[in-house]
């Protein structure tokens, strides 16, 4: 029993990585139409700004988590200004082939930086193991689950509450509209990028003391995190972050109760079920995030 | 035995009826207008009917046969020919290429056979050939007939699309909206073209909001609202209807 | 006038290994190895070529058919004894069955998600092939796989190599052309440029994107057999994910949808870093950016350059094709 709910846990821990990252995926998707193959490059590169700025400069932890969220930020917003700028009126071949280059680049000039070794980034929390009731667990894992509940329920807030937010929802629902009724769009493009490299940061700021960082660390999740935006039904952000937990559950359980070899087949497993069931996705074809 | 009929053919779009429980029934030779206001279901039927939607009730038969669901492509075996509403070629193929892939099916050879280009392949090739310029000639396009299809005009890719879709010979042709976006000089030249088909003995179904274009040649004109048929029948008796009338103006 | 053209560069490219130890007699090893990797990456772009330039699916899969194909062949042989006249065509005959099971779920997903679903499908290959350990011996490789032996003959020299290599890349390329001209061309032409009006014309659609993938998948399975038997040696990591862009590249620089265009391509992926001598991770960081260059500026490649570049110098008399 208390294996099952480590491996309960541990699932929610992937989750709430995959679901961070998935948004990110989601929210492009949803407001510009973009599929970013390099999604998972954006988690890779926070995980080495995190790295550096935990291990390198020796910042507090928090403060290092912000900084790398920061820093993949800039990072996104930078690429949306090269790179997204310039392929978003061109076919998805070209938008897909694009980013898929751009995530080689990247991987491989992480190789050439900082080494194929993958860096470890332990935290007190990550090495403090807490036993409950019979259940071993690192303090890290709780804390990733509640800081990406915290996010979810600022981002609902944000895409609710705030101008930006609310111009980002309504440019996933009807762009032609947006730019007739005077919304910026482009502003809004960028914003989003930011935005979703920001999660991606902050996703590797929490997870990396668990799973270390190494270049090719991107490849794996963009497909996990594809495989929620699928599931979850294309651009609506709920779906994948549901789909999300749903995946990195199941993963969990496979790895400890089927094979730890074959863990990552499951997202894609899944993904297929479900694509052949249903799809349009587990919540139907919505309109908008 | 009617050509072509549809029984209580219903399509819906998340809680909106497109096409509701619609009877139609074409006998074969004749030229029908279907009509109606934007929005009233015209085009959602021809994709209904020629395989590029799935009903969601009622049947649609073809020479009395259930052709409810079977796929686009199979359709179009059948002997249905269509054009589409937004006008659609295969713009980096030249237009006589555009029409001989319209004529891929008709001959039964194997892939194996088309691949190490069997004599009996060359010759119909060599057929397909002759009467693809046969119909370029005829709507004009001749004279462009190695010219890619996207380097065309609109209304030169309105007149290939057309063009194609005789390719296979069809026995059923439906054309969306001919006479839209077209040069009002060349629109008797379009309707000559329709009334062409009639004589050769095709039967045609055409969507049309060209009213003039409507009366001048149909037979039979069918009216749709919001997805019914509200009114069928020659086309002096149907423009004074008063359900037809208050359907278009009447809002 | 062709055909003399034809015989001319045919008779060269088969003299090649003559020509190459009277030029440079010392450097007759490692040009002839660079020529056959041209050959076989020739061979297997072409064949990926069908699914990305003719038919429009961009397909992440190709990895794993190569990768198929190699296996099923190398085990074959090391475990089973299996020559080489009976390997090759399991190889093929594997890796197009694989696409036929695959392609059908596959073709159910649209655009991106047909993407994504052959790149997990990639991906998975690459984890069964590294983590199977019992059958594939994963990261421990399938080594000792013998060279190829059609009857008394005996392909154990580079000169024979490279000739296998033409011969394979030739073959490939009129398979190729067979498939892409003519109303065998038409139809795939048409379900890529326009799959609406493809089904209106009586093609079906899912028909030609399969019948493209499985050749596609079972020329790439072909050529793994191929790779196998002169390498000798097999890895998980020749399964890996970046062949796709190594691939992409190709087509995307040489001209996709276009026989000249992928072999010039294969020749300037294989030849140049050759030439340059670049290290592995900088070659790839170069791959990524040439290709992400390529893809937004010139889509149509060096092939697309050509044709504008001829296009300007013909005289505008113009007189039928």
């Amino acid at each position: 029993m208390g294996d099952l709910v480590e491996q309960l846990v541990h699932g929610l821990t992937l989750g709430s990585l995959y679901a961070m990252v998935a948004t990110g995926l989601a929210l492009m998707f949803g407001v510009v139409r973009l599929v970013n193959f390099a999604h998972g490059e954006f988690y890779m590169l926070g995980g080495y700004a995190f790295w550096y700025a935990y291990r390198v400069l020796g910042l507090p932890y928090p403060v290092a988590g912000v900084a790398a969220a920061a820093a993949t930020a800039l990072f996104g917003l930078a690429y949306e200004r090269t790179v997204i700028r310039t392929i978003l009126a061109r076919t998805w071949h070209v938008q897909l082939i694009a980013t898929l280059a751009t995530s080689i680049t990247l991987t491989n000039l992480a190789i050439i930086v900082f080494g194929t070794q993958p860096k470890e980034v332990p935290t007190m929390l990550s090495s403090a193991i807490a036993e409950v009731g019979g259940v071993r667990l690192a303090w890290q894992r709780p804390l990733v689950l509640v800081v990406a509940v915290v996010v979810f329920a600022g981002l609902e807030w944000f895409v609710t509450r705030t101008k930006l937010g609310r111009a980002m929802r309504a440019m996933s629902q009807n762009r032609e509209a947006c730019a007739v009724v005077g919304v910026d769009v482009q502003r809004v493009a960028l914003a989003t990028f930011g935005l979703s490299a920001a999660l991606a940061g902050a996703a590797a700021a929490l997870v990396s003391p668990l799973f270390n960082i190494f270049p090719d660390v991107g490849a794996l999740l963009t497909l996990k995190a594809f495989a929620a935006v699928i599931v979850g039904g294309f651009g609506y952000v709920k779906g994948a972050i549901a789909a999300a937990f749903l995946i990195g559950v199941a993963e969990s359980l496979a790895a400890g109760y089927l094979s730890y070899a074959y863990k990552d087949a499951i997202a894609f497993v899944v993904m297929v079920a479900v694509l052949l069931v249903r799809p349009q996705g587990l919540f139907g074809r919505r309109i908008g995030i | 035995m009617a050509l072509f009929e549809t029984r209580g053919l219903t399509k819906r779009f998340l809680g909106v009826t497109a096409v509701d429980a619609v009877d139609l029934s074409i006998e074969a030779g004749e030229l029908v207008s279907l009509i109606g206001p934007n929005g009233s279901g015209k085009t959602t039927l021809f994709h209904c009917v020629t395989g590029y939607l799935a009903p969601d009730g009622g049947r649609v038969l073809f020479h009395g046969r259930d052709v409810t669901g079977v796929a686009a492509h199979r359709i179009a075996r059948l002997g249905v020919g269509r054009t589409f509403q937004v006008v659609s070629v295969f713009p980096r193929l030249s237009a006589l290429e555009n029409l001989l892939t319209f004529l891929q099916q008709h001959q039964e050879e194997s892939v194996l056979a088309r691949l190490v280009r069997a004599p009996r392949v060359r010759r119909y090739e060599a057929a397909a050939v002759e009467r693809a310029m046969t119909l370029l000639d005829s709507v004009g396009l001749a004279a462009r007939a190695d010219a890619p299809a996207g380097s065309l005009s609109y209304g030169q890719r309105k007149l290939l699309a057309f063009a194609a879709a005789l390719m296979p010979d069809p026995e059923l042709v439906l054309l969306d909206e001919p006479a839209a976006a077209v040069d009002p000089t060349m629109i008797n030249q379009m309707k000559e073209q329709i009334r062409a088909l009639h004589r050769q003995g095709k039967t045609v179904l055409l969507v049309e909001h060209n009213m003039d274009v409507v009366m001048d040649i149909s037979q039979r004109v069918i009216v749709l609202d919001h997805g019914q048929k509200i009114a069928e029948g020659p086309p002096e008796v149907v423009r004074r209807d008063p359900k037809v009338i208050e359907a278009y103006f009447g809002r | 006038m062709r055909a003399l053209r034809w015989s001319l560069g045919g008779a060269f490219l088969v003299a090649v290994p003559w020509i190459v130890a009277a030029v440079a007699p010392g450097q007759q090893r490692y040009i002839l190895h660079v020529l056959i990797f041209t050959a076989l990456y020739g061979a297997l772009a072409l064949s990926y070529d069908l699914v990305v330039g003719h038919v429009g699916s961009l397909s992440l899969a190709h990895p794993a058919f190569f990768g198929i194909g190699a296996y099923t062949a190398a085990l074959l042989a090391t475990e089973a004894r299996w020559p080489f006249a009976a390997a090759l065509p399991a190889g093929i005959a594997a890796a197009g069955l694989v696409a036929l099971v695959v392609g059908v779920p596959m073709f159910r997903l649209t655009e991106h998600s047909f993407a994504m679903g052959t790149l997990g499908f990639a991906l998975v290959a690459q984890i069964v092939a590294t983590n199977w350990v019992e059958f594939t011996r994963g990261p421990l490789c399938v080594t000792g796989i013998p060279k190829p032996e059609l009857g008394s003959l005996r392909i154990a020299t580079l000169p024979a190599f490279y000739w296998m290599g033409l011969t394979a890349v030739g073959l490939v390329g009129l398979l190729y052309h067979g498939l892409t001209t003519a109303r065998l061309g038409r139809a795939f032409h048409a379900v890529r440029d326009n799959e609406t009006l493809a089904s209106a014309a009586s093609i079906h659609p899912l028909k030609y994107r399969m019948l493209a993938f499985v050749i596609g998948g079972a020329v790439a399975g072909g050529v793994g057999t191929l790779f196998v038997s002169y390498v000798g040696v097999l890895c998980p990591t020749e399964l890996a994910v970046s062949l796709s862009v190594n691939l992409l590249v190709m087509l995307f620089l040489g001209g996709v949808g276009s026989l000249r265009g992928v072999l010039v391509g294969a020749v300037a992926f294989t030849a140049l870093p050759e030439i340059l001598r670049m290290a592995p991770t900088w070659r790839m960081v170069i791959y990524g950016l040439l290709l992400l260059l390529i893809v937004i500026r010139a889509p149509d490649g060096l092939e697309g350059v050509i044709r504008r570049g001829s296009a300007a110098w013909r005289r505008p008399s113009s007189s039928g094709p």
